[in-house]
């Protein structure tokens, strides 16, 4: 797929972002696609400079909303989609989850040694790494009625010991660091085998922590694949909400606390880590992300350290920027809040960025292994007879940019939200944004960048 | 957070501010129903000022917008071919 093609329709993308609003803008954003048939080479620093700059603008744009009837009608807004209880889907559901968790383990470890044909690989990366992500964030989570590990936990006797309020979310968020640690690292992207055994050793440790603690505690803090996908969910238009399946606005359910608790320190370092693990493996599978780590090797590093040196590193610097965002914004404002408290409340807003580059990482993924996906949910003991993989247009890939530009906007919006929910004063609230919005342009122009690069399998792994 | 922060108190909801005129603000925002007369003749002092004050930002605003856009147009006719 062609980058220069990449940058191109972003530019059209980024350059009409930037024209929201003004009437004067429309002639040069259609002047700007006449000129881009005659293939338009925008060098990468203008490519990365105008995302961040699109960023900035909309929330200049936001913050001239400033009735705050509006702000509350947008995040009030919901409809009602189903009343009632539908607990026979929910049954057909959990048996799918369970079964398809069978497949994975069984297939893993007696299907075909390649990865794109097995089923194990299909399911657990294309399907859910990929898909049920996805899905979470677009549609609505599906998760708690798939989980194979609830069904199995809540039909038993469960909840010998309370869960502790004060661990939070740390436990989901230290296992998902380790579970992106393990799938760059060892071969378990590879090698169905020990796949299906990493699969089976998660599946005992989830179920005895969901049997000891109680799911429903278990699930919603500690369990790193449900936090995960809870926190993708939370973008989507779609979810429960007292009994009742309703819709709302993309990303409104961003603005309030995280479900009935107190957003937590854990919280921030949740939204953090969804951000970080996919520039991570993002760089890591750069051309320049691979001659870095060589580089470093050279140096006498050995390679496994580099690589923990640069997660870590990374998420330590990721989250220290957005610490140091609150700090500054109530350095900036006369509050009586305390920077944690700020960076409570608006770290929920990452989520959104999370989800559009996930987006942007995973859809051609996705798309073109889904033929093969769906060989293996038909025929699930058999290996496809003709695995077909998709090859995508070039405009997927600027499908792909657009989600990240689009997950940012909404971070935006979600960022004025709360900003208006939290203080009285207007222009209070304009002003306790700019450091967050900063941070986020910062985000958005590495993660364009790193969009933008050729890609290459991570060296010494 | 300074000590002065305490003594601008809600007494409805019992938050405290930093300023005076944000806790007029926050009256009048957060307890609309609750508020004296006295009290509501400052709420709509204070949002008048900030409004005539968002009216200058906004200005100010556009004005980086404008920047922006031709700022990015320019570039865009230089470096991009």
């Amino acid at each position: 797929m062609s980058r220069r093609l990449h940058r191109l329709a972003f530019a059209v993308v980024a350059l009409s972002l930037l024209a929201t609003g003004t009437a004067l803008a429309s002639n040069a954003a259609v002047g700007l696609s006449d000129a881009s048939r005659d293939a338009l080479d925008v060098p990468r620093w203008l490519y990365v400079a105008t995302g961040g700059a699109a960023i900035g603008a909309s929330a200049l744009l936001a913050s001239f909303v400033t009735d705050r009837r509006l702000v509350y009608a947008v995040h009030d807004w919901r409809r009602t989609v189903v009343g009632g209880a539908v607990a026979p889907l929910r049954a057909l559901l959990a048996l799918a989850g369970l079964l398809a968790l069978g497949v994975v383990v069984l297939r893993g470890f007696t299907g075909p040694a390649i990865p794109t044909v097995n089923a194990a690989v299909l399911l657990v990366f294309v399907g859910g790494r990929a898909g049920v992500t996805m899905v979470a964030a677009l549609v609505g989570n599906p998760w708690p009625a798939l989980n194979p590990w609830r069904a199995v936990a809540s039909a038993v006797p469960s909840g010998v010991r309370t869960y502790p309020d004060r661990l939070a979310r740390w436990p989901a968020v230290a296992g998902i660091l380790a579970l992106v640690w393990l799938e760059t690292t060892t071969s378990a992207t590879d090698r169905p085998a020990s796949l299906a055994a990493l699969v089976l050793g998660y599946s005992v440790l989830t179920t005895l922590g969901a049997v000891v603690f109680g799911p429903d505690d278990w699930f919603a803090n500690a369990d790193p694949v449900s936090v995960f996908l809870r926190a993708y969910g939370r973008v989507a238009p779609l979810a429960w909400e007292d009994g009742r399946l309703t819709l709302r606005l993309p990303g409104m359910r961003l603005v309030e606390a995280y479900g009935t608790d107190e957003p937590h320190d854990s919280d921030v370092a949740l939204a953090v880590a969804l951000v970080w693990e996919l520039t991570f493996s993002g760089f890591v599978t750069t051309t320049v992300g691979g001659d870095a780590v060589r580089a470093a090797v050279g140096v006498g590093l050995p390679p496994l350290a580099v690589y923990a040196l640069l997660f870590l590193g990374g998420f330590a610097a990721f989250l220290g920027a957005y610490w140091g965002a609150a700090r500054v914004a109530t350095s900036r404002v006369p509050t009586a809040r305390s920077a944690p408290a700020l960076a409570r409340r608006f770290g929920p807003s990452l989520f959104a960025i999370a989800a559009g580059y996930h987006l942007a990482h995973y859809l051609a993924f996705f798309v073109s292994l889904s033929p093969s996906l769906a060989d293996v949910l038909t025929s699930p003991l058999s290996p496809p007879a003709n695995p077909l993989v998709l090859t995508l247009p070039a405009w997927v890939g600027a499908l792909g940019i657009a989600s990240i530009l689009l997950g940012h906007v909404l971070a935006v919006w979600v960022t004025h939200s709360t900003a208006y929910e939290l203080f009285p004063s207007r222009l209070q609230a304009i002003r306790v944004q700019y450091p967050f919005v900063a941070v986020m342009v910062g985000y958005t122009a590495a993660s364009l960048w790193l969009v933008s690069l050729p890609t290459a399998p991570p060296p010494f792994l | 957070m300074t000590d002065e922060s305490t003594s601008h108190r809600c007494r409805v909801c019992g938050r405290s501010f930093p300023t005076e005129r944000l806790l007029v603000l926050h009256r009048g925002v957060r307890h609309p129903g609750e508020l004296a007369d006295e009290e509501l003749a400052a709420y709509r002092e204070a949002y008048a000022d900030e409004q005539s004050r968002l009216r200058s930002f906004r200005l100010r605003a556009l004005g980086v917008l404008v920047l922006l856009y031709f700022g990015f147009l320019f570039l865009f006719a230089l470096f991009a071919s």
